[in-house]
């Protein structure tokens, strides 16, 4: 028994010592195990790693080319695609007082020192202004843009505060031209005066905001209408000036200037009053070019048939009111002495036979009852007469038939004038005015407001007036210029003033197959002695348009030829020689 | 034996998998660092199209119209060119031309224009009136005998269309002299002295025009005025028709450079 218990409990110590053996096998297995399952995981970790790496890396930040150089504001150009507007990234100028660490001064230099040395690259700079600036320590702009040349300059200064982020912004590459078509962006990335306020929600529309958006303007045209406006104003010390050059035919605005004028790149200094637009904002009493308007509708109507028929040009006494001429013309005068000596008394006398409402109805066609036609957002409203009877529809007094048939007592914009000459001379055809570059195969749909026979008259007669009258300094050689020249009184308290005039002169080249329309205009012009002690159009705004043409003619396609212009035979034999206003 | 085999066959098979596995995975990676190369390459041209666009930018704005003004008004003083200073045809060119005087060569008749180019020159154009009155009826009746085709006014007044748009070049068009040539071209290379030769050019272009009307007003020939100017070479097949009305202007050549001389 004992034996057999011994035995036993040997046998027992050997199960114990199998399961132990057992037990630690088992345990060690299972850490083997976990050891494995570690490795294969982190094994099949690093694989999937490595795979997402391989074949995914990127992909959610991938964007597409086109997406890339998407601009933020889309481009304007001209119509012959030179750049007038653009997104640009350029410099501004920022002062990050914490850039040399917290505590202790922001400038290495006394902020004095810096804002003087920062006037000295910046002249327009306020001195003051930038110390208070400098010394407040926050961070804040100096200056929105900045050239790199100048963004050097502030460098070389050593000052680690100034910093210059590059920025995009609206950028304007002409400078101050066609400010008034282009309008600008202000800091909020909001338009304002001009297309830019037009065109904003295509400008920035994603599905167009790639591709250019071309106006109808010519760069070349509106730099040289500008130049010589500006030249104009200076020489004869106006308060303004104003320009417009209209394609006869289509009604593109190729130019269109207003002076003084604004820079659209310093749209903090923008809104001031010079953002008035004179040629579609400001309406004026235009004067004498509305005469050829007058002639028209009377041919039109039947009413001028035989143009050696004399009219006394005497003073016209009307009620109380006198009509009389700038001079003395002589006893009478014909149709065509009466436009080359812009004389008041014949006009009012034709536009009395015609009568008021065959007037009124031709000036309606031609639209100076309503705000300008066009796509810029300020359009003046014209000053149009009130009917002689109590409705507004009512016929116009006999006295407001013959002063408005000389551009007195009727107020519209020098756009209006463009458009209504556009349709003087291009076969009769009224069009709006569209600062859109249009396909000469869709033209917009026009309204005849003259006969074709009748239009043909009056280019003989505005070559006329170039030729032997009062537009003899618009005489560009060789580019058949026709116009009228307009002097009108400006209104003031108590009648009309004679020192303030608005010299306008409406033209139109060649002759023979008009294609542009140009009208010039000063805006008090003074007697100085470039226009030979004279005030009047024939001696400042005609000198203009004679300098214009020959400059924008070539670049327009409008050849000079003198061989060739339009015939005036028949109708020069009728005129005598003398000078007019 | 048999589970040997099969043993080993799955294990070819895991391995296969494996390799191809892992060439897939090869593939892949490439692709995608060639995918991110392009990627790589995109913004590059991004970086590079946007410092394109600034240079542009500066350079439209150092050059924008009123700078160009400042800088015409200072350092070039170009005026807008004159009316005079443009030609519309080919008359108004040969109006600069100075009356013949007693003395003066005839003209050199350079026959060594190209072919394309004088074919191009459509001197029909320059007929008068009269002489291409005289000249259509001859055109008609050629193609009466074939089919009867339209008159040839349109394709005139086309070529005249031509003519005018070419001008430009063809007025600045060199015509090449040969040395060794055998024909007239080659005799009137002997002449040496430049300046004679820029007068009597001037003096052709005048007597062109005027040949040209003579030729027109005999018929038949009016239409290949062209050859005037055109070299006759007998390999040619459109000159080689015209090669006889050529032979009296080039023979009035070999006499202009012999006088010459």
């Amino acid at each position: 028994m004992n034996s057999l218990t011994a035995s036993a409990a040997i046998a027992t110590g050997r199960v114990q010592l199998a399961n132990v053996r057992h037990t630690a096998l088992n345990t060690a297995r299972v850490r083997a195990l976990w050891i494995m399952v570690l490795f294969i995981f982190a094994t099949l970790t690093a694989c999937v790693r490595i795979a997402q790496l391989g074949l995914f890396e990127q992909t959610p930040e991938r964007t597409s080319l086109a997406e890339a150089l998407l601009p933020s504001r889309g481009e304007i150009t001209d119509r012959n695609g030179i750049a007038l507007a653009r997104a640009f990234a350029s410099y501004s100028l920022w002062f990050n007082p914490k850039a040399m660490g917290e505590g202790g001064a922001p400038l290495v230099k006394t902020p004095e020192e810096v804002a003087r040395a920062l006037v000295g690259i910046f002249p327009d700079a306020d001195y003051a202004d930038l110390v208070a600036r400098l010394k407040a320590g926050k961070p804040c702009y100096l200056r929105r843009r900045v050239l790199p040349e100048d963004a050097n300059k502030v460098f070389a200064l050593g000052e680690p505060a100034l910093e210059f982020p590059r920025e995009e912004q609206r950028f304007y590459p002409q400078g101050s031209l066609a400010a008034h078509v282009l309008g600008f962006v202000d800091e909020a990335g909001k338009g304002h005066v001009g297309m830019e306020e037009v065109l904003e929600p295509r400008l920035l529309d994603p599905a167009h905001r790639g591709t250019p958006t071309a106006l109808s303007i010519d760069a070349r045209a509106q730099g040289a209408l500008e130049d010589e406006l500006g030249r104009g104003m200076l020489e004869t010390s106006a308060k303004g000036a104003a320009g417009v050059i209209l394609d006869a035919d289509s009604g593109e605005v190729i130019a269109l200037a207003s002076l003084p004028s604004f820079n659209p790149n310093r749209s903090d200094l923008a809104f001031n009053y010079l953002v008035t637009n004179r040629v579609s904002n400001d309406v004026y009493e235009l004067g004498s070019t509305f005469k050829p308007i007058t002639i028209a509708a009377a041919i039109d109507a039947g009413v001028v048939t035989d143009f050696s028929t004399r009219y006394p040009a005497v003073p016209l006494q009307i009620g109380k009111f006198t009509i009389h001429d700038s001079h003395d013309f002589g006893a009478s005068l014909n149709v065509p002495e009466a436009l080359i000596h812009s004389s008041n008394v014949v006009t009012a006398q034709i536009a009395d036979k015609l009568g008021p409402a065959a007037l009124r109805r031709t000036m309606m066609q031609l639209g100076m009852n309503e705000r300008p036609k066009i796509e810029l957002p300020a359009r003046g409203r014209p000053l149009w007469p009130r009917g002689g009877g109590q409705s507004a529809d009512s016929d116009w007094a006999r006295l407001t038939t013959m002063t408005v048939s000389y551009g007195h007592g009727i107020a519209v914009t020098p756009l209006h004038l463009a458009s209504a000459y556009a349709a003087l001379v291009n076969g009769g055809i009224w069009r709006p005015a569209t600062l859109y570059k249009v396909d000469p195969a869709h033209l917009a749909q026009g309204r005849r407001v003259f006969q074709a026979s009748t239009s043909a008259r009056i280019r003989q007669l505005l070559r006329m007036i170039v030729v032997d009258g009062t537009g003899r300094k618009a005489d560009a050689p060789g580019f058949r210029v026709g116009g009228k020249t307009g002097s009108a009184e400006k209104p003031g308290s108590g009648g009309y003033r004679k020192t303030s005039l608005i010299a306008t002169f409406a033209a139109a080249f060649p002759m023979d197959k008009p294609r542009y329309v140009v009208i010039v205009m000063l805006d008090e012009p003074q007697a100085t002695q470039q226009t030979s002690g004279q005030r009047t159009a024939a001696w400042n705004a005609a000198p203009i348009v004679g300098r214009l043409v020959p400059r924008i003619g070539p670049m327009l396609g409008v050849v000079p030829d003198a061989h060739h212009d339009v015939d005036i035979s028949d109708l020069s034999p009728l005129v005598g020689s003398g000078e007019g206003e | 034996m048999m589970v040997s085999a099969n043993r080993f066959r799955s294990i070819g098979w895991i391995a296969l998998l494996l390799v191809c596995a892992a060439l897939v995975m090869v593939l892949a990676f490439r692709v995608n660092a060639l995918r991110s190369q392009v990627h790589r390459t995109e913004l590059q041209i991004v970086a590079l199209r946007k410092e394109k666009l600034y240079l542009e930018t500066e350079v439209e704005t150092r050059a924008n119209q009123q700078q160009l003004k400042l800088w015409n008004d200072v350092e070039f003083g170009y005026v807008a060119p004159t009316a005079g200073q443009y030609l519309s045809n080919e008359r108004q060119l040969a109006a600069f031309a100075k009356p013949d005087s007693p003395d003066t060569p005839a003209p050199i008749r350079v026959a060594s224009a190209d072919d394309s180019v004088a074919a191009e020159a459509a001197f029909p154009s320059v007929i008068s009136g009269l002489a291409a009155e005289i000249a259509a009826p001859i055109t008609r009746s050629a193609d009466d005998e074939g089919n009867a085709k339209p008159a040839a006014k349109p394709a005139d007044a086309a070529d005249r269309a031509k003519a005018t748009a070419n001008l430009g070049a063809r007025l600045a068009m060199v015509t090449p002299l040969k040395k060794d040539g055998k024909d007239s071209g080659g005799k009137a290379k002997t002449d040496k002295d430049e300046k004679a030769k820029d007068g009597d050019k001037k003096a052709g272009l005048a007597k062109s025009a005027k040949t040209a009307k003579e030729e027109a007003a005999k018929p038949g020939k009016g239409a290949k005025l062209a050859a005037g100017k055109t070299e006759t070479k007998p390999g040619k097949a459109p000159a080689a028709k015209s090669a006889k009305s050529t032979k009296p202007a080039a023979k009035s050549a070999m006499g202009g450079s012999k006088s010459a001389q």
